[in-house]
């Protein structure tokens, strides 16, 4: 068959001879495949989360002595990690699953008692389950601490009305599984096209199978099609089997997987570029592997593969904003963390692209057959 | 010596019309004239050796001629198709082994040859294909875990693929021991009893003698003298050459052959 003058036989044959090879090479697999896996797999069981605390973030728009008293007594209790701010930012963090709960302690609250049943506490619907439980916790610390600073009014444990009324937020409970995947899969598809391009293709260039190759009619244009789909095919299988275990171990997709998939052809398209580069540039294995590693190590501690951006010093975070895996990263998250779309990806996508071409017009220039 | 020199006795004259047609080929690398005016015909069915030391311009002369590499002037035509016109044609028609020639690791043989079929765009009958070459036990294995002479063979097999009109030999013999050498003349030979026009280049001149139908000598780009070997010989006798120390009736390869026997001793 022969559509449009592609020699569907030719083309197929390579296809499957390009899947066998990388199939069969174990080192490929394992620095491809099982070594993100071990990763993610270590990473989920070390579980960093602190599942005992409650986050709690206040928001006093009191701003007298009664309402600081409370905000002490409540920092008091070892279990709470209070944080402060604006009623919108408080909330936005509830929503986006940072915080548990938010305290609202209105304008004019003082700690005689009856008026302090006027707290308002909004809590997370993520999970029902812990919300119940520190919604407990919750009622009896603020009690305490009331009871504390209004100097003995009420006695403990009598019968009082529960100082806080919640009201429930809708909100994502997120846990460091669904910061950990989508980075483990943005750092799988750099590594698959870093070295499951550079170094396979180096090796055939060295020992002269590549030439071997070309000593048939078939032309260059067959074989790095070939590579190209192979690659492409492999990385889906490698994403679809990283998000698998993932959500088998709590990750949770709150977009569509269309997006996802667009994010991922294009990171692929990226590091493909990025590993066709290399291949055409070295003569052999040994000048491949430093400018691979040299490229892939700063992006996978830098990119917020492991942990998040924000942790870093400014300067720092504003240099690696622009490293392709960041944007590619930043996107992932923003589809599986965020449910977010395409249409609300535009910086991210735009990064991406710009990424593409140089890494694709690099590709052209340096590549070389011999 | 008497199995070659039999076969060596029914080698045809070289009568067929020309499938080669080489004109005056050239080819510089820097300030080095690798190959500096080279002109021949081989005849349809015929053996043609292009005999030389190493850095004469054999393989480049090969590789010109192959598609392989981009000819400075001249001309080369195979099988009525001009290679600088159409390299792809030509290699389509023709069966290529290279000199450090290696495969795909992780293939194996029939395998190999199967992806070799289809960049041909065509079937193929890799088990016919390795039983002429005697590697029917290793149609599983991986060309790495072959020995030297096995790997050749699978070589030429990989050449076989598409029933080419001309087959390129580069240096077939080079680093084998006595024994697969001599094996690897016979499948030369059968591959010329099949009718296959067969080009090689060897340094080995009892090679030459044994295999090829003519030779072509070249030294430093060009070539010195072509002709077949009986002739280059008479003239050379003509001119009233002896050897300094009379013919022997054996030599030391004979008494290697004779002492470790003609099979081959091939790892696996």
């Amino acid at each position: 068959m022969r559509p449009f003058g592609i020699r569907l036989g030719m083309f197929w044959a390579l296809f499957v001879a390009s899947v066998l090879m990388f199939v069969r090479n174990r080192a490929a697999v394992f620095f491809s495949l099982f070594l993100p896996l071990i990763i993610m797999l270590i990473f989920g069981v070390l579980n960093f989360e602190g599942a005992t605390t409650i986050q709690l973030g206040i928001v006093d728009e009191a701003r007298n002595a009664a309402s600081a008293d409370l905000i002490d007594g409540l920092a008091a209790f070892d279990y709470i990690e209070p944080t402060s701010g604006s009623r919108d930012a408080e909330l936005a963090d509830l929503e986006d699953g940072d915080l548990d709960f938010v305290l609202v302690i209105p304008d004019g609250f003082n700690r005689q008692p009856g008026v302090e049943s006027k707290l308002v506490a909004y809590a997370s619907t993520a999970d029902p389950a812990q919300a119940q439980v520190g919604q407990g916790l919750l009622q009896q610390a603020v009690g305490t601490a009331l009871f504390a600073t209004a100097g003995g009014g009420n006695p403990p444990g009598g019968a009082f009305a529960p100082p806080v009324t919640f009201e429930l937020v809708k909100s994502r409970d997120l846990g460091y599984i669904d910061f950990l995947v989508p980075g483990i899969v943005g750092m799988t598809v750099m590594q698959l096209g870093l070295f499951g391009v550079a170094f396979g293709f180096v090796h055939l260039k060295r020992t002269g199978a590549l030439r071997r190759l070309f000593a048939t009619p078939t032309s260059p244009a067959y074989f790095l099609g070939a590579q190209v789909a192979s690659r492409l095919i492999i990385c889906a299988v490698q994403v679809a089997i990283l998000l698998g275990i993932g959500i088998w171990f709590g990750l949770q997709m709150f977009g569509d997987y269309a997006s996802l998939a667009v994010i991922v052809l294009l990171a692929a398209i990226i590091f493909l570029a990025v590993g066709f580069s290399i291949a055409g540039w070295a003569k052999n294995e040994d000048q491949a592997a430093p400018v691979a590693n040299l490229i892939s190590l700063p992006m996978m501690f830098l990119s917020g593969v492991f942990f998040p951006r924000d942790a870093m010093p400014d300067f720092l975070a504003s240099i690696t904003q622009f490293m392709p895996l960041t944007y590619v990263n930043e996107a992932l998250r923003a589809v599986v963390n965020d449910g977010a779309g395409l249409a609300s990806l535009g910086p991210e996508l735009l990064g991406m692209g710009v990424w593409a071409i140089i890494t694709f017009v690099l590709a052209v220039r340096l590549f070389k057959w011999e | 010596m008497t199995q070659d020199a039999a076969a060596t006795s029914s080698r045809r004259a070289p009568t067929g019309a020309p499938i080669v047609v080489v004109r005056d080929l050239r080819k510089r690398y820097g300030s080095l004239q690798a190959v500096d005016g080279v002109s021949f015909e081989i005849a349809e069915g015929e053996v043609f050796g292009i005999l030389g030391p190493n850095g004469a311009g054999k393989t480049t002369t090969l590789e010109m001629i192959e598609g392989m590499r981009p000819i400075d002037s001249g001309s080369a035509i195979v099988d009525g198709i001009d290679v600088q016109e159409d390299p792809r044609g030509v290699k389509a028609r023709i069966g290529i082994q290279l000199q450090a020639s290696s495969f795909f690791d992780e293939l194996h043989l029939v395998e190999l040859l199967e992806l070799f079929g289809h960049l041909y765009d065509r079937q193929v009958d890799a088990a016919a294909l390795l039983a002429d070459v005697e590697l029917t036990e290793k149609a599983r294995a991986q060309v790495r875990t072959l020995s030297g002479g096995q790997k050749q063979r699978f070589s030429i097999a990989s050449a076989l693929v598409n029933e080419p009109r001309v087959l390129f030999l580069d240096e077939p013999t080079t680093g084998l021991d006595p024994q697969a050498r001599h094996h690897l003349w016979g499948l030369v030979r059968q591959i010329r009893e099949r009718g296959h026009t067969v080009v090689l280049t060897t340094h080995y001149m009892e090679e030459a003698e044994e295999l090829c139908d003519r030779v072509a000598i070249m030294d430093r780009g060009v070539i010195v003298a072509l002709d077949t070997p009986q002739r280059l010989v008479d003239a050379l006798l003509g001119r009233g050459f002896t050897k300094v120390r009379v013919e022997r009736l054996a030599n030391l390869e004979d008494v290697f052959l004779d002492l470790t026997g003609h099979d081959l001793r091939e790892e696996g």
